[in-house]
């Protein structure tokens, strides 16, 4: 019984994961860029929210002011990728990303402080359902409708429009793309701002129920990567449910005595698993 | 121009020279009696209230003509959290020739330095001690009770005033914490007589906590003490109160104790209790006076951070008044080893350095409870831990 509690109150979890997971992915999928700051971005948004919001603002204006902040610091970093990078490997760029990470992690310590909780606003925190003695949040309900949405438009955008035709040349040849006549640095900023935007708006749902500091909301990267790769990095589809499984696996982990300790480790673990399942047919000696 | 140059270079040195041999003398031949600090002014951990406080104190002291008409330079080096800088600010702090450390507030310097502070033969009264390493070392003594003590102190309330029986314990280990938490854990189990229904010690830093709530409730538990960090402790309590536990009494220790816990889950109207260190901080009790009139002046935020950094330097004053003759590191060991307890109303139990190969004098805590958006004293007498 405990266990399907916990499973339970591991989907909400879940669904923040997949959301993380998913903004990573639409990075991927439209500039080609494994994007380790992605999380610290929406985290940006969202405290600049947060002290807004605090500082007398009213909720809206300031949830729209967060999404801006992040949607123009994602674009800074897209500059950064669009003029030095466009043409450096997926490595050099992932690299640039975990540099971004840690800048971003200090500054966010610096501007928001390290210590004293913020108050996100939670208007979706009253109950919705009690499913198996758990009572579900419609926050939970939120997150995982927001969670297919986001695994779904992508999906139709980049299939059944034109602008998901340009999209799709844009990040798999980005040189030739430019020289068939697509505006490649406008379309690509336009990219980096709405994803910046959606890591924020999933932040904002999600930071209520985790730990209320900077550093925590960044590192919701981990399982985020975790899910995309579940996804292999292509499938909006499996990367929810990559994210989902992973926050109920966390769940249910915690409830098991001998595997509780290791519970933060889960990410890592299906990280490595996936790595190892993909990769079986490689040979190794010819990965060199 | 070239010979300006010259000039300069030549100063420079002779600066140098000076600065080193006033270091060589281990503070005993200057003008003045160094003191030194490691806080985190930047970084995850910040304590600047802490140094700023004591500095207060210090200034006061040195208003008041000093310690036999030396003055006191209280010297405090910002460690940012990180153990590397730890290491080495409290290196050069025993270069520019500290006869003691008195306020620190870091979180890591009692595991990174205690051997230094060994070999240099330097003491430190330390304001805010976090770690097991600052209750063992025969060279730092904390004002603070500290988390392990205060565990036994929550759970000592929640048995004996308020009559618990189910008590619970939901605890995130930091690395080298697991045997002195322990050890409060068996303490109180002594003290009391009773067993904690739940013990569970896996508790991670981020993510979710419903699941162990859910455990809690499944268990029954009618008190539960959760010790994480501020950051942890406003989406636990919110996560309890969407589970619809309202009638457990939730135990914290100090780092919830702050007025922005207090305004950000106040609202919830949960039984939520907290240990405090000193006095309480928020309390407008006369034992504050001191510190709050101290804390004003210094333009510092008035946190019981602050409480510590004012009884560090405050003690640290008493004892230097004690020194007849040359103030060295020596002599202040001396002094710190042989003073007599100290009785302040901020504190619950007389403190004292002593000649002890390990320090945790304050044994004290006053319970807080949440009551609207603040925190109010429950009981005005200080819970005593007794030795188990």
């Amino acid at each position: 019984m405990l266990q399907l509690s916990a499973a339970i109150a591991g989907l909400v979890t879940g669904g923040a994961y997949a959301l993380m997971g998913l903004s990573t992915l639409l990075t991927y999928r439209l500039v080609a860029v494994v994007n380790f700051a992605q999380a610290a971005v929406g985290a940006f948004g969202a405290f600049a929210m947060v002290v807004l919001h605090e500082a007398g603002l009213p909720l809206f204006p300031a949830i729209v002011c967060g999404l801006v902040v992040a949607a123009v610091v994602h674009m800074g970093l897209g500059v950064v990728m669009v003029r030095w990078f466009s043409e450096a490997s997926e490595g050099v760029k992932a690299a640039v990303t975990i540099a971004t990470f840690t800048a971003l992690v200090a500054v966010g310590l610096r501007l928001f402080g390290a210590q004293h909780p913020h108050r996100f606003p939670s208007p979706f925190d009253s109950p919705a359902v009690t499913v198996g003695g758990v009572v579900v949040t419609w926050t939970a309900v939120v997150t995982m409708v927001l969670a297919v949405l986001f695994a779904v438009l992508p999906t139709v955008l980049l299939k059944r429009t034109r602008i998901g035709l340009l999209l799709r040349a844009l990040s798999e040849r980005p040189t030739t793309a430019e020289l068939i006549g697509i505006r490649v640095p406008r379309l690509s900023m336009v990219v980096w701002g709405a994803a910046g935007a959606a890591s924020a708006l999933a932040i904002m749902i999600v930071a209520p129920q985790l730990a209320s500091d900077f550093s925590s909301q960044a590192l919701l990267i981990t399982p985020a990567l975790a899910a995309a790769l579940v996804g292999g990095f292509r499938s909006f589809t499996w990367t929810f449910v990559g994210g989902v499984a992973l926050g109920v696996l966390q769940g249910l982990a915690s409830t098991v005595v001998a595997f509780q300790q290791y519970r933060g480790v889960l990410p890592f673990l299906v990280i490595l698993v996936v790595l190892l399942w993909t990769r079986r047919r490689d040979r190794w000696d010819s990965m060199a | 121009m070239r010979k300006h140059l010259k000039a300069g270079a030549v100063f420079a040195t002779a600066a140098l020279t000076a600065s080193v041999l006033a270091g060589c003398g281990s503070g005993g031949g200057g003008d003045t009696i160094k003191i030194g600090a490691v806080a985190g002014l930047t970084g995850q951990f910040i304590t600047a209230e802490v140094a700023k406080t004591a500095q207060r104190v210090f200034d006061d002291a040195n208003d008041k003509g000093g310690i036999n008409g030396k003055k006191i330079e209280y010297i405090v080096k910002d460690d940012a959290g990180n153990p590397q800088r730890t290491a080495q600010v409290a290196r050069e702090l025993a270069d520019t020739g500290v006869v003691a450390m008195a306020g620190s507030a870091s979180f890591t310097d009692c595991d990174v330095n205690d051997g230094f502070y060994r070999q240099q033969k330097l003491n430190s009264v330390m304001a805010v001690a976090a770690t097991p390493k600052c209750f063992q070392s025969p060279n730092i003594a904390p004002v603070n009770v500290g988390p392990f003590t205060l565990m036994t102190a929550v759970l000592l309330h929640a048995s004996q005033k308020l009559g618990d029986k189910n008590i619970c314990n939901f605890t995130s280990l930091l690395p080298g914490n697991e045997e002195a938490v322990k050890e409060a854990l068996t303490r109180w189990e002594k003290i009391s007589g009773q067993t904690l229904k739940v013990n569970d010690l896996t508790v991670p830093q981020s993510g979710d906590l419903t699941p162990y709530l859910l455990k809690a409730k499944q268990a029954d538990c009618d008190a539960i003490l959760f010790n994480p960090a501020e950051s942890l402790v406003v989406p636990w309590l919110q996560a309890a109160k969407t589970q619809g536990m309202d009638d457990v009494d939730y135990l914290l220790l100090a780092p919830a104790y702050t007025d922005s816990v207090a305004k950000a889950v106040g609202g919830l109207g949960l039984n939520v209790y907290a240990g405090s260190e000193f006095e309480p901080f928020t309390s407008a009790s006369l034992a504050n006076k001191g510190w709050r009139d101290t804390v004003t002046r210094a333009d510092a935020q008035a946190t019981a951070f602050s409480q510590g950094g004012y009884l560090a330097a405050k003690f640290m004053v008493d004892v230097l008044k004690t020194i007849k003759g040359d103030v060295t590191r020596e002599t202040v060991g001396a002094a710190l080893r042989e003073m007599t307890p100290i009785e302040d109303p901020m504190l619950g139990t007389p403190w004292e350095f002593g000649p002890g190969e390990s320090h945790s004098p304050n044994q004290g805590s006053k319970i807080v409870r949440l009551t609207g958006l603040r925190w109010v004293v429950v009981d005005d007498t200080f819970i005593t831990v007794p030795n188990a």
